[in-house]
């Protein structure tokens, strides 16, 4: 629950940003910091005025000598009037004698370097509630007024003008522009992510810090994000101004992400067009289509070398492009990346062919790039090898797919594939997943299905022990009598002979195709 | 009142007490009394000196001497001997007028023990009266002044130096002359004032003051290290505003020529804060913020483990101490004389609050 407006204790209007400069001098305990301030007592000089002050704070404007002995008359004539704290000009300690009397009698004495506007600000902040938030609502328009097109510009204009820190969180609550201080950034999430995203959130967290969260809705009604405000212990009335003042900066945020969702569609849609027309052309690229490449800044002649990043779930790939284009530059990959299908093709290129140790520094650049990359999405990655010109980036670009494809399969190797790496085999494996191969191993596979005695798997695992009973057995848990039974089935339900090396490398290239293998992490994917 | 003189003689079986005495007079200030009571310890062994009461001496003349300027200096510039009678000497010279007997010029601390060193220099009998009944820093603090009594003809004698005689100055010129002589020369000179009438003493000085020190000073050595700290205070008829560790000592310039410096001591029973705001004497105490004693009542530091008072410029931080209250001199609450030694005198802008006075 936020306190009533109109109140505040000390050590919450210590918090507030008008107060930034003032120091704590002396006295400053728990208690004192806890007690609710009524008003504020503005006096020239260093006097207790005759006037009820009791839980006021009695803010002094003229210099104050601090070695001076009547400072500890006014310290111990203040506390006795029921002052809750005491405001001095300057912020230089004040002499042990008036350090320890305040301490003892529990009056905070604190220091401010220009008092009458501390004083001014406090008392705006016990009192007209609504002031604080007017003012605070009108320098957020202005802000957003002001600020950059980015929402980076925005936050930053905002925490300026707010002199509180202002984030911008992805709507399960995680932080993507700016910071959240002093909070757990995890507890965080899990707090905003079962929020309902509709309405305003007040988070006061384990660390004492309370988020202020407003939605930030995009055109179409969609809660797209966050804005968020962290506050330490703060007045009512700063709190209530700064939830205002950020439901204002949420709109200009929701605007701000509209305009660059719409740019990067447009972009993402032109960039895919241009790769599409690029590969349709099959290494004789239009004049027109070569204008528009070298528009996009896409280099098309010298050596290319492609990767394909596929993401393991569904994704907005036009949003995450610029994760990934980030998590490649942040291992100095400068690559073209177009969003494509379930993920992205890129490639980088380079005016000479690359070496073997070039390409071997290029794939463990990428396999970083696919470590970072897994904080915002788990993929998996191909690299295919380098080819000279246009063909040569159609060409490297299938490998990519290819080398992307095996490595669905292959967590052993983190999801990552290079075609250099690649056997024969695999190659061969790799062409066989077209789509005309698979409908081909699947219906031959089909008699298999839905027998018992788990007769795919069995077969799969027979291929891959090269054809032994026994090692099969021991791979499978069962009994070798049982092995040599299931492979009678089997060799009787598709009518083949395991003898045969041509059919025996056709069926074990179907089960590797329909992910039938000893690895049974592999997905039944089809 | 003034305090019946209670000595008759002094010898150096007193010069103990007397020193312990004179120090607690002295404030916290008025100098360190150890060198004069090296000498008058010294001269009392032949013959004690005679103190008589000023009502026996009619209207015989009372010279008041003693030493002004830097008292710290003392102990480095040493005195030749001679200097208490070269200014008396300068001063009959000038009036013509013989006195028949030596006063002190205030109480507390070396001055206390110098006009009975004079006196035997001089040969003459001793009077126990005094212009402060205490230690002040200032010559328009003296009785006299207060009572519109001429500060000259004075004579000034520096050690081993020139003699200086004042004419027609009254107190803030006299002190003016002193000052600029003192800073020329040795810091420190024997100085005696215009003698006046016996039967005058009693009415324009402070009587009886050595003999409160002598008192004051056998009660500290009898009851010796280790008492309580509440049954020293209540012996020496004092109040005990504190007994603690000294937390701070502050010294920064105030106006008027003197430092000014605070001394803050928190009490190890209640942890109240006390501090002492002091010049060269310690002028005003606060009990958690609040003036609960001032001048020209008698503020004492005094070292907790020895007993042994502590001037302003001696006190440190960890100094285990009492801080004590004793009244001062009755002379002074009377008539309005309190506006020239009061807080306000010395630029604190307090009332004065006096043990026994309302």
């Amino acid at each position: 629950m936020s306190p009533p407006a109109g109140e505040a204790t000390l050590t919450a209007v210590l918090h507030v940003p008008e107060w930034t400069g003032v120091r704590v001098l002396a006295g400053l305990t728990d208690d004192a910091g806890a007690r609710q301030l009524t008003g504020v007592v503005i006096v020239p000089a260093a006097e207790v005025p005759e006037a009820a002050i009791a839980g006021r704070l009695l803010v002094v404007l003229h210099e104050v000598d601090r070695t001076d002995w009547r400072l500890d008359v006014l310290v111990r004539r203040a506390r006795a009037a029921g002052v809750a704290a005491l405001v001095l000009p300057g912020t230089e300690p004040v002499g042990w004698a008036t350090a320890a009397l305040a301490d003892r009698v529990g009056l905070p004495v604190l220091g401010s370097p220009a008092p009458l506007e501390a004083g001014l600000a406090a008392r705006r902040l016990l009192g007209r509630t609504g002031e604080v938030q007017a003012r605070q609502v009108l320098r957020t328009v202005a802000a957003c007024r002001r600020a950059g097109r980015t929402v980076e510009d925005l936050a930053r204009e905002v925490t300026r003008v707010l002199r509180r820190p202002v984030a911008l969180l992805d709507r399960s609550g995680h932080v993507t522009v700016g910071d959240v201080p002093g909070a757990d950034r995890a507890a965080l999430a899990a707090a905003l992510g079962s929020r309902n995203p509709a309405e305003d959130a007040r988070l006061p967290l384990p660390s004492g810090v309370v988020v202020l969260a407003a939605p930030v809705v995009v055109p179409g009604g969609e809660t797209a994000a966050w804005a968020a405000a962290t506050l330490p212990e703060a007045p009512a009335a700063e709190e209530a101004a700064v939830a205002a003042a950020l439901a204002v900066a949420a709109v200009g945020f929701g605007h701000r992400l509209a305009v660059r969702r719409l740019t990067s569609e447009r972009d993402a849609r032109s960039r895919t067009s241009l790769l599409g027309e690029l590969l349709n052309a099959g290494g004789a690229a239009s004049a027109a289509t070569r204008r528009r490449a070298v528009a996009a800044g896409w280099p098309l002649e010298g050596w290319h070398t492609a990767v394909r990043i596929a993401a393991q779930r569904e994704v907005d790939t036009v949003g995450l492009r610029g994760e990934v284009v980030a998590a490649l530059a942040a291992q100095d990959v400068r690559a073209v990346v177009v969003e494509s299908g379930d993920g992205w093709s890129a490639w980088t290129t380079t005016t000479h062919e690359p070496g073997a140790a070039d390409v071997q520094a290029h794939s463990a650049k990428l396999r970083r790039s696919q470590r970072d990359l897994a904080v915002v999405v788990e993929t998996q990655v191909g690299v295919g090898r380098p080819h000279p010109g246009l063909a040569g980036l159609t060409r490297s670009l299938a490998e990519a797919a290819d080398a992307c494809r095996l490595a669905a399969s292959r967590p052993h190797t983190g999801r990552f594939v290079q075609v250099d790496q690649l056997g024969l085999a695999q190659l061969l494996l790799a062409w066989t997943r077209t789509d005309t191969f698979q409908p081909a191993a699947r219906s031959l596979l089909q008699p298999l299905e839905d027998q018992p005695g788990d007769l795919l798997h069995t077969l799969g695992v027979y291929l891959d022990a090269e054809s032994s009973v026994a090692e099969t057995a021991a791979v499978l848990g069962v009994h070798r009598n049982t092995v040599a039974g299931r492979m009678a089935r089997i060799q009787q339900l598709l009518a083949v002979d395991l003898a045969d090396a041509e059919q025996r490398l056709a069926l074990h290239l179907a089960c590797r195709t329909m992910g039938v293998a000893a690895d049974r992490e592999a997905p039944q994917d089809g | 009142m003034p305090w019946s003189p209670g000595l008759s003689r002094i010898d150096a079986a007193d010069v103990a007490a007397l020193t312990r005495g004179v120090s607690l007079l002295g404030s916290g200030g008025g100098g360190d009394a150890a060198t004069f009571a090296h000498v008058l310890r010294r001269r009392l062994r032949s013959a004690p000196l005679e103190v008589r009461d000023p009502g026996e001496l009619g209207d015989a003349l009372v010279v008041p001497v003693g030493v002004v300027g830097a008292t710290r200096l003392f102990g480095e510039k040493l005195p030749e001997g001679t200097e208490f009678v070269m200014a008396v000497g300068a001063l009959i010279r000038w009036t013509g007028a013989r006195p028949a007997a030596v006063m002190s010029l205030e109480v507390g601390g070396l001055n206390g023990l110098s006009g009975p060193v004079a006196a035997l220099d001089l040969g003459l009998p001793f009077v126990d009266a005094d212009l402060m009944g205490r230690a002040m820093p200032r010559l328009d603090q003296f009785t006299w002044a207060a009572c519109g009594q001429p500060v000259t003809p004075c004579a000034m004698r520096e050690p081993g130096g020139p003699t200086l005689l004042v004419d027609g100055a009254d107190a803030s010129g006299l002190e003016r002359s002193a000052r600029a002589l003192l800073a020329e020369s040795g810091g420190w000179a024997a100085l005696a004032l215009p003698p006046i009438p016996a039967s005058l003493v009693r009415e324009r000085c402070v009587t009886g003051g050595l003999a409160r020190a002598c008192d004051l000073g056998r009660v500290a050595l009898d009851l010796g290290s280790g008492t309580r700290p509440e049954a020293l205070a209540g012996a020496l008829g004092s109040r005990l505003l504190a007994s603690g560790r000294v937390l701070d000592v502050g010294r920064h310039a105030a106006s008027g020529g003197f430092g000014r410096g605070s001394v803050t001591v928190v009490d190890g029973e209640d942890s109240a804060v006390v501090r002492l705001e002091a010049e060269n004497e310690y002028l005003l105490a606060l009990r958690d913020g609040e003036p609960v004693a001032t001048c020209p009542d008698l503020l004492c530091v005094v070292d907790r483990r020895t007993g042994v008072p502590l001037a302003v410029d001696e006190v440190r931080p960890g100094n285990e101490v009492l801080v004590l209250a004793l009244p001062g001199p009755s002379w002074w609450p009377e008539r309005g004389r309190l506006d020239r030694v009061g807080p306000r005198a010395f630029g604190i802008d307090a009332e004065p609050i006096l043990i026994g006075q309302p």
